[in-house]
């Protein structure tokens, strides 16, 4: 010992030792890299939810919310109310789930608002379908009733080439301040009339696109608020004998877009895509259908001028084929589609790039049932799936309006492929009925349509719904209380 | 024809007296008659007056005669003579020059309305020294002779004619008519000693006559009473307080009504004013001496009156002709601004009234920076300002993008800075802060240090932590610089050892990870190492002012509380024995801070978890558990703006060649235990998921103090020449590898990290524009797949305000409303936070689209604005912020004052103070031992800490 300290080199290795002994400690307790969480959302049912029809006189108006999925347990009791917008009638007041609330709106009906809570709210579903047999009307027509927000987006024809009319209502306490945007096939409308449209609490007002876009013959039309949330919708009329429907509401812009729903009816199909931004968009367009996925002969690509609405003939692409498009650009693109039936007068149906259903979706309406002769012929409902990303399996259950809830059916979509399935009340029921398909767990995206129509003497009656999300669910971020917030 | 009588009084003054009696007896202008007292004198000094004056004209009193009664005495018993007749009075210590009396009978001659006529006086032992001119008094009752200190005298106060006219001459040597000294009935007996010359001289003015100063005529004066070079037997008082109270006592009897009401006033302020200023200088004698002469003058009111009534006669009307000989008021703050600047010169804030000479300015810590003889030559020719400029070029080039970001500092650990030091204060003094959703916790301690900071940068937060944190490597680097200069005496070891200490890795990742309370601590180690050496050595006050300094650090860092106690402790195993005081001192070091601290310390032993977090926002991405062993080893705690492993490397080998030169192993040891237990401790500190950065300072200063102590072996391997010259170039090339690498990758790095320059304000000018009454806004941010969110409370959060905690329940609450608002399933989430008075919901951009979509379809919030920078929403109705508890915290605004009480106490016991403020030296006796340092001397072994 005496020795080591003597040394020259005693302290030195005394701290070496030390400094090993150290990095052997550090070493040992170097814990094992972590692999990075990422935090899942959890499923949480929606608590309130509500929608505008923005005009069901005269047609049949169908409120539902779905049963809850087996194993979720129900949120206890709930209330949905379906009343007349300023004041009108309040027309129901429904408190049972699972069970379809229809019912025939005399003419004359303002705008109806529907709301629900609790339990009636998770998944609550309103639509309304409009069936006019003769004049310049004449058409079946439907729109999934519109949950206020910020901004919409529609494609369709412009006012040139029908009667657009643009309803906005506000169902909130606070007053909308609603701007409307123009892309027609030109390039953007700037019109000052679209803007600082102020819809107050309650109100609702019918804006003809004509008086602020006249020349379009295709357009896009972004309805935006810079304050406060509006229930917009479209209707569009294309005149005696060209039949009428409503423009489903549009995905946002995105530089992939599905247009699901399309019907497996002979008729003519144009595709409309428009590119709101400052770039031109080369479009690829690839459709889904029963047989497979592939590119359109000839019609392999569109161009799209920045800031327009281009169409394409897609009938001998797509024609007499039930799927969907799958749109992929290199600008944000919004997308949908007019179908024509065919017959001596025509009646004209539309789709619109939509989301895929992860958590379900709920159509309102069905179908019209057996016995429904009142405000409908024999309607036939048809499903059309896509699954055009990756194969799924999809459950799909018919809610009836009388007697219980049928049985739910799976059916299996391959990847890449469409399916098109018939609607039919369950046995014993003739009543219309609802359907809620939700996707089994681990399927690839869902995408699809509800096609309702009639065959008339003079010609196929049509309208198609694409299959928008149901308000069942909503996810819950993992949140923290974190002062750190305030840094980037 | 003058007769003149001189009458020596004597007091125990024998060692003076004999010069005093010769000088008296061979005037120029021999003396008619000449008398002595003797007031009870021991040392023999009747028996001198008896063989000088003769027995018959000497008298003797008792002991407890003051000079005025003696003088009374000696007047009485004196027959009339022929002619005019003059009493020169002596003081036993006060020798005339040989022409003394004939020049003041000269100046009565050619002045007839003199009455009271005195020589200039000289000091006693350096006898070119000016003693007064005459003496005149401020309206505070301030003695005042109108010289500098240790003025000589080249004859530049002389008057024209050799006379000066003053309000009062000492008695030393004062000529005063016979007449006249009846007329007045002579000095004040109720005055025996102090202010009894300018007792009779005011009322000989108001009388009508003149009195001058004769500076034709010289005296040299010991001034043995005030200097207490002889006791005094009138009086069982403090000469201090005496003085003080004659002072007083004076200036009141003498005053008009109206001036007098004035003074008083007057007197009782500048006297409280004193007193604190005294308190402040640690004299609490002299304080108490302040009080008590003024208690005693004001409570004393029979006395005053008596004796005002004495001096009524022609007291108002004779006033003008003494006001205007007063001090000027304008000399107090000429006073005042003189004490603060010599107090900076290091001399202690109370200056030397009393005492006529004052001491040369001593030698000051820190003066080498400083130094007054060509000073910006000096300054730029210091090693050490040189080092400092460099690093902070070397700075300004690594930190170009954070100083020039136009935005607000922030990121890191660190919350945007804005607001000002008053918001902090508030901050920290407020019992219930509106932070969060309301919190009752206690702002943490180190809120007031980043106020009083801000304070000192003219209440700008942002300017305080720009500086503290952008600038801590210049600022560590010359903390180190100078705190070594008593440890190292070897420059350019010095300079080595500062620069690599302010370049280390981790100062790099404080600054890119917005540690200020770690920067701050980084410019404190250097200091706490210098104070502990001399804490070591038992002094006091540097034990004062390490426990304050600690108390700092351990405000913004626990764990530098842990590390120095632990290394106290040891040392005091070492040093206790050795140097009496050790261990108080100490004691008083560690202690400090648990008291200045007491209930936040409580607090963390209660949760000591919080012992490893800092200051700041406790973000673990800022800190690499798996931080690898070999970093640590290498003093580099990782994280974010930390360099790569290796660049220490020369540092850690010339450390460990120190290790082989046997003269100085023990310091070399020492060092190196420091170094291994403070990566010891980081090791436990890193792997328990904390940034290992406070203990890997402490283990680097061991290295650099170890190695650069041993540096000056280099000079000698270099003298040395051959191998060994090659050796050393080779050592020194090694050693500063270590700061010139880090300095060259920190520039080409950029010191940038988390910490940015360019934030904006996080809560959106809307918002803020629209809260009022302190509506609160909920900030909300996706990262990486969860939802952070704030609640800002109508204004950027504050620097510590993130330390606060709000109600369990209420956290709960708002938690759950938050996750089911950003989930979008409706329902009353909205309601639940709008409850809690939040108005604004605001999301920095760029917004995502489905937080987006959900909160623009929240039927409660209606959207205000919506840009790349973010998003704004607003709640529909109304919202009532709740109102915080009435009533405040009174336990909390006790410990406050307490704690503000205790931090001024340590203060003053670790400033420099005036030291010793009595001067009981340097006059009479040969033998007297050469005077003793006023410094405590300085422990030689101090200079070196093993």
């Amino acid at each position: 010992m005496k020795g080591l300290i003597e040394n020259r080199f005693g302290l030195l290795a005394l701290v070496l030792v030390a400094l090993g002994a150290l990095y052997g400690v550090a070493f040992v307790s170097r814990p094992a890299p972590v692999p990075q969480k990422t935090a899942q959302k959890v499923k949480t049912a929606v608590e309130s939810v509500s929608m505008v029809c923005p005009d069901p006189a005269g047609g049949r108006l169908n409120v539902i919310t779905p049963p809850a999925e087996q194993g979720t347990g129900d949120g206890g009791s709930g209330a949905a109310t379906v009343e007349q917008m300023k004041g009108g009638k309040p027309l129901a007041s429904l408190d049972k789930v699972g069970a379809l609330w229809r019912q025939d709106v005399p003419l004359r009906t303002r705008p109806v608002t529907v709301a629900g809570m609790g339990a009636m709210a998770a998944g609550l579903e309103a639509a309304q379908t409009t069936r006019v047999t003769s004049g310049a009307q004449r058409g079946l027509s439907g729109v999934r009733c519109v949950e206020p927000g910020a901004e919409a987006w529609f494609i369709g024809p412009g006012p040139a080439a029908a009667d657009v009319t643009l309803h906005l209502a506000n169902s909130d306490e606070a007053a909308a301040d609603v701007a409307v945007m123009v892309y027609a096939g030109e390039g953007p409308v700037l019109s000052d009339r679209g803007n600082g449209l102020v819809i107050k609490p309650g109100e609702y007002r019918e804006v003809k696109l004509r008086d602020l876009a006249p020349s379009p013959l295709v357009m896009a039309v972004q309805v935006t608020t810079s304050g406060g949330r509006v229930a917009a919708a479209v209707r569009a009329s294309l005149g005696e004998g060209r039949g009428v429907d409503w423009l489903p509401a549009a995905a946002p812009p995105s530089t992939q877009v599905v247009v699901p729903g399309i019907p497996g009816s002979a008729g003519q199909r144009e595709l409309y895509v428009a590119t709101p931004g400052e770039q031109d968009a080369i479009v690829q367009v690839k459709a889904v259908l029963k047989d497979g996925s592939y590119a359109l002969k000839n019609k392999e690509t569109v161009e799209v001028p920045a800031g327009s609405t281009t169409t394409l003939d897609l009938t001998t692409g797509v024609g007499g084929q039930a799927g969907a498009l799958v749109l992929t650009a290199d600008q944000p693109i919004v997308a949908g589609m007019r179908m024509t039936g065919t017959g001596s007068r025509q009646d004209v149906a539309f789709t619109a790039g939509a989301t895929p259903i992860d958590l379900g979706s709920v159509v309102a309406d069905g179908g019209p049932g057996a016995k429904s002769a009142k405000s409908g012929g024999v309607q036939q409902s048809r499903l059309v799936l896509s699954a055009p990303f990756g194969a799924a399996t999809v459950r799909i259950r018919i809610l009836p309006q009388d007697g219980a809830p049928a049985e739910p059916v799976e059916v299996a979509l391959p990847a890449a492929r469409s399916k098109e399935i018939k609607l039919k009340p369950p046995p014993g029921s003739r009543s219309g009925f609802a359907v809620h398909i939700v996707p089994v767990a681990g399927s690839g995206p869902v995408y699809g349509g509800r096609v309702l129509s009639e065959d008339t003497p003079e010609g196929v009656l049509l309208t198609v719904q694409p299959l928008a999300q149901a308000r069942t669910w909503a996810l819950v971020p993992a949140t923290a209380e974190w002062p750190g917030a305030v840094l980037p | 024809m003058h007769s003149v009588t001189a009458i020596v009084v004597a007091h125990d003054g024998a060692r003076w007296l004999k010069e005093t009696l010769d000088a008296v007896l061979r005037q120029s202008r021999p003396l008619d008659r000449v008398a002595g007292v003797d007031n009870g004198s021991r040392d023999g000094s009747g028996r001198l007056l008896s063989e000088a004056f003769g027995p018959g004209s000497v008298l003797s009193l008792s002991r407890s005669t003051g000079f005025g009664e003696a003088v009374h005495e000696v007047v009485r018993r004196l027959p009339r003579a022929q002619g005019q007749e003059w009493l020169w009075l002596l003081h036993d210590d006060c020798a005339p020059d040989a022409h003394a009396l004939h020049a003041l009978l000269r100046a009565a001659d050619e002045n007839p309305k003199a009455a009271i006529l005195g020589p200039k006086l000289r000091d006693w032992l350096d006898r070119r020294v000016l003693l007064e001119i005459g003496v005149t008094v401020g309206r505070s009752g301030r003695r005042d002779t109108g010289l500098e200190p240790r003025e000589y005298d080249q004859g530049q106060h002389d008057g024209t004619h050799g006379v000066l006219d003053v309000l009062s001459v000492s008695t030393a040597g004062m000529l005063i008519r016979r007449d006249v000294w009846e007329e007045l009935a002579g000095l004040d007996p109720v005055l025996p000693l102090f202010r009894d010359d300018l007792d009779l001289c005011w009322r000989a003015r108001v009388a009508g006559h003149r009195v001058l100063n004769v500076t034709a005529a010289v005296a040299w004066h010991a001034e043995a009473a005030s200097r207490r070079r002889r006791r005094i037997a009138v009086s069982e008082d403090h000469p201090r307080r005496l003085d003080r109270r004659n002072g007083l006592f004076v200036i009141m009897a003498n005053l008009p009504f109206l001036a007098l009401v004035r003074s008083i006033f007057r007197n009782i302020a500048g006297s409280l004013a004193r007193t604190v200023l005294f308190l402040l200088a640690k004299q609490p004698a002299n304080a108490l001496d302040e009080v008590a002469a003024l208690g005693s003058v004001l409570g004393n009111p029979v006395r005053l009156i008596k004796a005002r009534r004495a001096r009524k006669k022609g007291r108002k009307q004779g006033y003008p002709a003494v006001a205007r000989l007063l001090t000027p008021p304008g000399a107090t703050w000429r006073r005042l601004a003189d004490m603060v600047q010599r107090y900076l010169a290091g001399e202690g804030p109370v200056d030397s009234a009393g005492r006529h000479h004052a001491a040369g300015a001593a030698e000051e810590e820190g003066d080498e920076l400083l130094t007054d003889s060509g000073l910006s030559q000096r300054i730029f020719s210091s090693p050490g300002v040189l080092l400092f400029l460099l690093l902070a070029g070397i700075t300004v080039a690594a930190e170009w993008p954070l100083l020039t970001g136009g935005g607000l500092l922030g990121g890191g650990a660190l919350v945007p800075v804005t607001g000002g030091a008053s918001d902090l204060w508030r901050l920290y003094t407020e019992s219930h802060h509106v932070a969060g959703l309301g919190s009752d916790t206690w702002a943490p301690p180190y809120v007031a240090v980043i106020a009083a900071l801000s304070t000192l940068f003219f209440g700008n937060t942002a300017l305080a932590v720009s500086v503290l944190l952008l600038g801590c490597v210049p600022l560590a680097g010359l903390s180190a610089y100078a705190a070594t200069r008593r440890m190292i005496s070897y420059t350019p070891a010095r300079v080595w050892l500062a620069a690599t200490y302010a370049l280390l890795p981790l100062a790099t990742g404080v600054i890119a990870a917005g540690r200020v309370g770690t920067a701050l601590i980084l410019i404190l180690i250097p200091v706490y190492a210098a104070l502990a050496t001399r804490v070591v050595a038992g002094s006091r006050r540097a034990a004062w002012g390490f426990g304050l300094l600690l108390a700092v650090g351990t405000a913004f860092d626990p764990l530098v509380y842990v590390v120095v106690a632990i290394l106290g402790g040891l040392a005091a195993v070492s040093f206790g024995g050795i140097r009496r005081g050790v261990g108080l001192s100490l004691a008083i070091g560690l202690g400090t801070p648990i008291v200045l601290l007491f209930p936040w310390i409580a607090g963390i032993v209660l949760e000591p978890r919080r012992l490893l977090l800092e200051s700041g926002l406790a973000d673990p991405a800022l800190a690499d558990p798996r931080v690898s062993a070999d970093a640590l080893l290498m003093l580099n705690p990782g994280g974010p703006g930390t360099p790569p492993v290796w660049v220490t490397g020369g540092l850690v080998a010339v450390a460990l060649g120190a290790l082989l030169l046997r003269r100085h192993q023990t310091v070399v040891a020492i060092g190196w235990g420091v170094t291994l237990f403070g990566v010891l401790l980081a090791v436990v500190v890193g792997r328990l998921g904390e940034w290992p950065g406070v203990p890997l300072a402490f283990a680097a200063t061991g290295l650099l103090v170890a190695t650069a102590l041993t540096a000056h072996r280099i000079a000698e391997f270099r003298a040395a020449g051959g191998v060994r010259r090659l050796g050393a170039l080779l050592i020194v090339a090694v050693a500063f590898a270590t700061p010139l690498a880090a300095a060259g990758l920190w520039i080409k790095g950029g010191a940038g990290g988390p910490l940015r320059g360019d934030l904006r304000d996080p809560l959106p000018p809307l918002a803020a524009a629209f809260s009022p009454r302190g509506e609160r806004t909920l900030l909300m941010r996706p990262e990486g797949g969860r939802l952070t969110y704030t609640i800002l409370p109508g204004r950027a959060p504050l620097i510590g305000e993130s330390d606060l905690r709000s109600p369990e329940a209420d956290t709960a609450r708002v938690g759950a409303a938050v996750a089911g608002l950003a989930s979008g399933r409706g329902g009353d989430d909205v309601r639940t936070l709008a409850a809690y008075g939040i108005q604004f919901v605001t999301v920095p951009g760029p917004v995502e689209a489905s937080l987006q979509r959900v909160l623009d379809s929240e039927p409660a919030l209606t959207r205000m604005n919506l840009s790349e920078v973010g998003g704004l929403w607003r709640v529909v109705g109304t919202v009532t912020v709740p109102r915080p508890p009435a009533g405040s915290d009174g336990w909390h605004r006790t410990w406050l004052w307490a704690q503000a009480a205790l931090v001024a106490l340590v203060l003053v016991l670790a400033s420099p103070g005036a030291r010793t403020a009595e001067q009981y030296d340097d006059y009479g006796d040969a033998p007297e031992p050469a005077r003793p340092s006023r410094r405590r001397p300085r422990n030689p072994e101090e200079r070196v800490p093993a």
